[in-house]
């Protein structure tokens, strides 16, 4: 079993003397109870892994919903000097710039609940979701290199949307120096029909009611109060973005002997940042954000017009805020005393910038950036700001969601779809899916207690909450 | 019938176990478990041959490769197929075919979309004739 040194019952530290080849500390955030279910899979070995990633600035970071994932562990930062660093494409994972969207409604749960089936199934008809689905949005080959130039904005142009639904997103929903041409043609036509849709697995949409308010001065900001109806979307760059991580596993697989580089895990793949191979990664992994921006924002306006048909002309949709949670980027930390330029590798974790940095839009500057984790199906959902020990200890990242504990068979395994649907409606909670094995699958039991998991980083200073979301409505992927 | 793949757990994610008497019927196996956790392919029409090739430095680069070939046509293309042959494999390159059709959503419904083929715990080995291959899927 691998010892941890622990401190405060919220940081546990793994030394890099303990294993060779580590070139930095581990550094976990996780009570103890967390780190009994984090021990029963591979994400610490995963976290020592990614600390011996060559040119690594800082701690390996583990957050509290850390788990088993491939090369890095789900819920892991790494960030790599600028100059001397590699890029893993491990470390942002397939799924390019999977992230979150939050949206408020002028609506009231009193208003919504009498019509809340008809809004679910509304919304289910309009937002194309599940393995197969299909884009209602055809896109041309000049239309596609513009979506993957331009993100949520080149959807917002097309009269999809309004102008805060960029300007209130990390990045404003897109990341500048993307390269359509550096994204394999097989990429584009992976991606080309799924510009609107949902996707698979753990993304989804859900439809909200705000629970509590922790946090009074970041509500008034984001303008939300108890019994407001939210909107919660989860999905991010589809088929497009997981062929741009394919192409550059077999990549850098092929390169890294040249470089040199030898590493515990062949899904680590790695090149020098400032390497051809390295450069291109980057120019084509943030064309596939820009994707998702553009795939969130589509599927925000299929949203818009399903509550407008339910609830009618006047009925508003308005973005708070728009994080991505699985991204490599080039940000600027103070790191034992001095300023770097650094690449933070976030695989399922969320930026979480603090008050007054210039980052964060100015609507939100005063409290510090939105921090949006989905929980579970039928479980809660929680908007944080970012804090100020975010940008002292974890290079301005936090958690990103529960984070998984059961396989999907495990999952299934002495349930039965209906059931869990009455169990969900007895509590309030309208499920459709595409699949019955997609309820099961993403049981609330499936994943750790979302409530320890925010309890953690608001605790240890890198976040604080700001209100607690209770599901009403649930579109699976 | 002789069991030629299982399927695998991993708490996020999915993967399979194929076997084979030689690394031909293994690689035509893995593909067959690869299509069988992404999309329902009981009832295919082998309308059309697809040609299906790929490049590797040894048995696990190929077979990774191998099967984002695969994954291609069933998620790029939108392809299903019913049977696999090999034609041509040596650890540098393996070239064979799919009988499939288009996916007709009501006959191939979708099951998980698996976003890419890993190299997490993947092990190719032969014991006394047997080949046998475990691969993980991120889906």
């Amino acid at each position: 079993m691998v010892e941890l040194e622990t401190n405060d019952g919220l940081r546990h530290r793994i030394p890099r003397q303990r294993v060779p080849g580590m070139r930095a500390d581990v550094v976990v955030y996780a009570t103890e109870a967390l780190l009994g279910q984090i021990r029963k899979d591979l994400s610490l070995q995963q976290a020592m892994n990614v600390a011996a990633l060559p040119g690594i600035v800082g701690p390996s970071l583990a957050m509290p919903d850390i788990h088993q994932g491939y090369g890095f562990p789900i819920g892991g930062v790494a960030a790599t000097d600028w100059e001397e660093g590699v890029v893993s494409p491990g470390g942002v994972g397939f799924d390019i710039n999977c992230g979150v969207k939050f949206v408020s409604s002028n609506l009231h749960s009193d208003e919504v609940r009498p019509r809340l089936r008809e809004l679910v199934n509304q919304v289910f008809r309009d937002v194309p979701c599940g393995a197969g689905g299909q884009g209602r949005l055809e896109l041309s080959d000049r239309e596609l290199r513009e979506v993957l130039a331009k993100g949520a904005r080149w959807v917002v142009e097309q009269g999809y949307g309004d102008e805060r639904d960029y300007e209130c997103a990390e990045e404003g929903g897109r990341l500048e120096d993307a390269d359509p041409d550096q994204v394999s043609s097989r990429a584009k036509e992976r991606g080309r029909p799924q510009l609107g849709t949902l996707g698979s697995g753990n993304h989804f949409l859900e439809i909200q009611v705000v629970e509590q308010i922790h946090h009074p001065e970041a509500a008034r900001a984001m303008n939300i109060q108890t019994g407001q109806v939210v909107v919660l979307l989860h999905c991010g760059s589809r088929g497009l973005g997981h062929q741009v991580c394919t192409d550059f596993l077999a990549e850098m697989g092929a390169a890294m002997k040249r470089y040199d580089i030898s590493i515990p895990d062949r899904q680590l793949a790695c090149v020098p940042i400032q390497s051809p191979e390295g450069q291109a990664y980057l120019a084509a992994m943030r064309a596939a954000a820009n994707f998702a921006w553009a795939n969130r924002q589509a599927i925000l306006h299929f949203l818009r017009d399903s509550f407008r048909r339910v609830f009618g002309a006047q009925t508003r949709l308005t973005t708070i805020y728009d994080v991505c949670h699985n991204i490599a980027k080039k940000e600027r930390h103070e790191v034992e005393g001095r300023k770097r330029d650094v690449l933070v590798h976030r695989k399922g974790a969320t930026r979480a910038f603090p008050p007054g940095h210039r980052e964060v839009p100015a609507i939100y500057r005063h409290v510090g950036q939105p921090v949006l984790i989905p929980g579970s199906m039928g479980t809660a959902s929680w908007i944080l700001v970012g804090s100020d020990g975010a940008m002292q200890e974890t290079f301005g990242s936090v958690c990103h969601g529960a984070g998984r504990l059961l396989s999907r068979t495990a999952a299934r395994k002495g349930r039965n779809a209906k059931q869990v649907e009455a169990a969900l409606e007895a509590q309030g909670i309208i499920v459709r899916s595409e699949t019955r094995d997609g309820i099961l699958e993403e049981i609330p039991e499936a994943y750790k207690d979302v409530d320890e998991v925010i309890e953690v980083v608001h605790r240890a200073g890198l976040a604080r909450k700001v209100a607690r979301l209770r599901p009403m409505g649930v579109i699976k992927g | 019938m002789v069991k030629v793949f299982e399927i695998l757990e991993h708490t996020a994610d999915i993967g399979f176990r194929a076997w084979g008497d030689a690394p031909a019927e293994l690689f035509a196996n893995a593909a067959l478990a690869l299509q069988s956790i992404a999309v329902e392919a009981t009832v295919v029409n082998e309308r059309f041959i697809y040609p299906i090739a790929a490049a590797g430095g040894d048995y696990e680069t190929l077979l990774v490769n191998w099967l984002n070939e695969l994954l291609y046509y069933l998620d790029g293309e939108r392809v299903v197929m019913s049977r696999f042959q090999i034609d041509q494999i040596s650890p540098e390159r393996v070239s064979g075919k799919g009988w499939g059709e288009q996916r007709d959503p009501a006959r191939h419904a979708p099951k998980l979309v698996v976003k890419g083929v890993t190299y997490h715990q993947l092990a190719i080995k032969e014991e006394e004739g047997r080949w046998s291959a475990q691969v993980f899927l991120d889906v």
